[in-house]
């Protein structure tokens, strides 16, 4: 049995990320790492109005009971776990951050929050499907050095010790980008009010 | 009447240690302290959420649900970012 | 290589003679430095048979990379030995200055073995190691003994032990700095029985970093970080640690009167915001720190460092006394003598318990604030009722008959936090590796101050990633050595990236982590081989069976056995909570 406060959590965060338009309607995952378990989003269920039976429980290192029901990303948040220190893991598709994805090898943002929170946001492409042993591999060695990543037209994988916090960088990233197109819009000269900026690229 | 307890640096700002709020729940009662104490506001709420880090206890539980209701004898406890070990 | 001085200095006490040789670099950039290192060499040098008050028990110690490199809070240093307290694997961690000069003077690594015939202490000038005869010091306080050593705090650096130290207290600190201290697991009587009274540092070496300009804009950035954060730009420097008392109390997770109660009805008196108002001097800090929590207090008999929150707790709502003039000067009598405040406090709580209850004949009472400062003598001296409290409660509690009135886990006092209150804290406090202590990954972060994000403190299940999570995250720190501190404005992250800056060696948050688990693992090893098993993983019944009857804990006990379950296979230990074979071959520990 799911613990009541963990599927509230999952609702909560669900929502919000439905509403806040980081996923379709069907799009995204979360899941939290409990010891040696792992808590994650039934496969085809909608994050933005969850049920207590979407959530399935099942084995960090090896298949057990439910397993079959999981998403198909769970090789990938297993790999996440067993590789970083992260104990909850918000993937989803931030729309503009995609965009950008598809142009750029790393999201440097420009706005003071993202510059401090998330410093840099690598790419990652990928041309396997979603939930494959390479996919895996590739998300797990790049979460090991940055909080927050970008699968290319894919969508964002972030870690953190609790889903909130893995929310954050994931709303933080989408805000930044959408900061940065805003100025591409607006278009006029960028006055730099970050001192020793230009180490911030290669960070 | 429930009371609103601060704490650190809370008081310096408030001047004075607790505030006697009657309201119905948390929410309206952290809207009519701010009122009440305007240099707590960017303190305590950022775009009329509470700000990281300010923990708001009711009688000693941590308060998530701002629509918790309040009754007489409840104590509110209000903490800045605080730390240590 | 950057980062370390691949230099180890043995000093051999029973011959007066020392050696140098090699740091082993792959033990190196596998256990860091610090706490890591120091157990990995404890590990080889000292086995079950030793006694930990012999000579053959060893002091080691250690720096890490970032120690003295400028790094914000890189001071910190530690020493590892076997507890004379607890016959665990210890390493107890101090601030101040001692330890950068210690790293300039060019070695990461100090061993201390054998016992002087005589008193003696020792002064390290590099690579002119002196025996000096300490017969005229042996009996002094640590304040004098500081003082007349030369203390000067950019250019010379004192560390030695008091009277409780040389008289063997089982929770003897050593202190550096005058008031710096290696307090927890009784260090102090290790050296006390070696007859080594000082180790005075001067050093000229600066240590060299493998790539100074990513290290520049690291250290740009942690100072605007620890800046912008309100913990450690404001809250820390403005009210020190001892702010907790207030929110500890208020949500009943404050141990009072030796744990039979959660809340203590005078914690306002003893608050960070009455001593910032009444007694605070002013700030202080340890080198390279931008933080400054420490405090300088002042009453009408005395003016000192502190004093901390555990210590403000030990001597305060433990023993039921709310008059903050003693337990400042409490405080600085301890730091005069050479003990542990949490351990001091809690053991004469014992004590005021068992002579409350009829147990124990002494006139020892809770709320007796005018009995603090005479027993602490007593204590460190083995003087009278001090000759019972000096080895701490465990032995007290056991010698009279009851043993379950002492607040330990593993024989080591227990902080502040109750854990009914706190059910991750009591994981931590049941499975720490050097007994009850919060500073192995403390959850009053997660389960109390929302940092980084509030975790429900009542919860259960999934309790135990969180507390392997902080204990392998801790383990890393004390490994670099850096101040835990700093990791409440400044992510883990940055630290693999300046521990990379300074060596050379490419360390990501993960592997950073993976060296505290490897740390964990390695000091696990270490208890079992001395003999402590799953039964040892536990805490005092009172925690376990009795409730709190009021307060916002009321009806909690800890949750143990649920927790500590998951917490073996989360840590991929056998259910009798010892590590797998292939958990410790993941690690590099495959042999051990």
């Amino acid at each position: 049995m799911i613990d009541q406060r963990i599927y509230e959590m999952f609702c909560e965060i669900g929502r919000d990320l439905y509403e806040g338009n980081m996923i379709s309607s069907h799009g995204g995952n979360l899941s939290v790492r409990l010891g040696d378990r792992v808590v994650i989003k039934r496969r085809g269920a909608q994050l933005g109005r969850l049920k207590p039976h979407d959530l399935i429980e099942t084995r960090l290192d090896k298949n057990d009971s439910g397993v079959a029901l999981a998403s198909t990303e769970l090789l990938v948040h297993r790999t996440v776990y067993l590789n970083t220190p992260a104990l909850a893991i918000c993937h989803c598709h931030p729309r503009t951050a995609i965009a950008f994805s598809l142009s750029r090898d790393e999201l440097v943002p420009i706005d003071n929050e993202a510059s401090y929170l998330l410093k840099k946001v690598p790419v990652v492409t990928e041309e396997f499907a979603s939930g494959t042993p390479q996919m895996a591999h590739k998300v797990a060695e790049a979460l090991k050095n940055y909080k927050i990543i970008m699968l290319r037209g894919h969508g964002s994988f972030a870690t953190g010790q609790t889903l909130d916090e893995a929310f954050h960088w994931s709303s933080t990233l989408e805000e930044s980008c959408q900061i940065e197109l805003a100025v591409k819009q607006i278009n006029e000269p960028f006055i730099e009010y970050r001192k020793m900026s230009e180490s911030y690229n290669k960070f | 009447m429930p009371f609103v307890k601060l704490y650190a640096n809370l008081r310096k700002l408030a001047g004075t240690k607790e505030v006697p709020i009657t309201e119905a729940t948390i929410g309206a009662v952290l809207n009519e302290l701010v009122k009440r104490n305007p240099p707590l506001e960017d303190v305590i709420l950022e775009n009329g959420r509470l700000r990281p880090h300010i923990v708001v206890t009711l009688n000693g539980h941590n308060v998530i649900d701002f629509n918790m209701q309040v009754s007489e004898q409840d104590v509110i406890a209000i903490f800045p970012p605080i730390a240590g070990g | 290589m950057a980062g370390w001085s691949e230099k180890i200095l043995d000093i051999d006490l029973s011959k007066k003679t020392y050696k140098t040789y090699p740091l082993d670099m792959e033990m190196a950039r596998l256990f860091i430095g610090g706490r890591g290192l120091g157990a990995r060499l404890l590990w080889e040098m000292v086995g079950p048979e030793v006694d930990p008050l012999s000579p053959e028990n060893v002091l080691i110690f250690t720096n890490g990379p970032l120690t003295g490199t400028g790094y914000q809070t890189s001071n910190r240093f530690s020493v590892s030995t076997k507890s004379p307290l607890t016959g665990t694997v210890l390493d107890a961690n101090s601030g101040g200055f001692w330890g950068m000069q210690f790293k300039k003077a060019g070695y990461d690594v100090m061993i201390v073995r054998g016992k002087a015939e005589r008193p003696v202490w020792i002064e390290i000038k590099n690579d002119e190691i002196t025996f000096h005869d300490a017969s005229e010091l042996w009996g002094m306080r640590v304040f004098a003994v500081t003082q007349k050593l030369g203390q000067n705090n950019n250019k010379r650096n004192v560390l030695c032990i008091g009277p409780a130290g040389e008289n063997l207290s089982r929770i003897a600190s050593i202190m550096n700095d005058r008031e710096r201290a290696l307090a927890r697991g009784g260090p102090g009587a290790v050296m006390g029985s070696k007859n080594l009274k000082a180790v005075v540092v001067e050093g000229k070496e600066r240590p060299a970093i493998n790539d100074p300009e990513r290290f520049k804009f690291l250290l740009y950035e942690t100072r605007k970080l620890l800046a912008a954060s309100p913990l450690t730009s404001q809250a820390l420097p403005e009210f020190g640690t001892v702010v907790l008392m207030n929110i500890m109390n208020n949500i009943g997770a404050l141990a009072t009167r030796n744990h039979q109660q959660t809340q203590f009805e005078g914690a306002e008196a003893i608050s960070g915001e009455e001593l910032t108002e009444k007694y605070l001097v002013k700030n202080a800090s340890c080198w390279a720190c931008p933080i400054g929590c420490t405090r300088i207090s002042k009453t009408e008999k005395v003016e000192g460092e502190g004093p901390e929150f555990e210590s403000t707790w030990a001597f305060g709502a433990q023993c039921g006394i709310d008059d903050l003039p003693a337990i400042i000067e409490a405080n600085t009598l301890c730091n005069d003598l050479g003990l542990d405040t949490i351990s001091a406090g809690s053991t004469i709580a014992c004590a005021m318990e068992l002579s409350e209850k009829g147990y124990m004949d002494s006139d020892l009472r809770f709320g007796r604030a005018d009995q603090l400062a005479p027993t602490i003598e007593a204590m460190a001296y083995r003087k009278d009722v001090g000759a019972d409290l000096a080895d701490g409660s465990l032995r007290l509690a056991t010698k009279y008959g009851h043993t379950e009135l002492s607040m330990s886990a593993k024989g080591m006092e227990m902080p502040a936090y109750d854990p009914r209150g706190m059910q991750g804290q009591g994981l931590l406090y049941a499975t720490s590796n050097r007994g009850g202590c919060h500073m192995r990954g403390n959850m009053v972060g997660p389960e109390v101050l929302g940092l980084p994000k509030m975790i429900d403190r009542f919860q259960v299940q999934g309790k135990s990633s969180f507390v392997i999570l902080h204990q392998n995250v801790s383990a890393a720190i004390d490994s670099l050595v850096v101040c835990k501190f700093t990791n409440m404005g400044v992510s883990d992250e940055y630290f693999a990236r300046v521990l990379s800056s300074v060596t050379g060696i490419q360390y990501d948050t993960g592997e950073l982590t993976r060296v505290g688990e490897r740390v964990w693992n390695l000091e696990r090893m270490y208890n079992l081989r001395e003999g402590f098993t799953r039964k040892d993983d536990t805490l005092p019944p009172r925690l376990l069976n009795d409730a709190p009857t009021d307060g916002p804990s009321k009806g909690w006990v800890v949750q143990l056995e649920p927790m500590l379950k998951e917490y073996y296979r989360g840590r991929g230990w056998d259910e009798n909570g010892v590590p797998k074979p292939k958990k410790l071959a993941d690690l590099g520990l495959a042999g051990l």
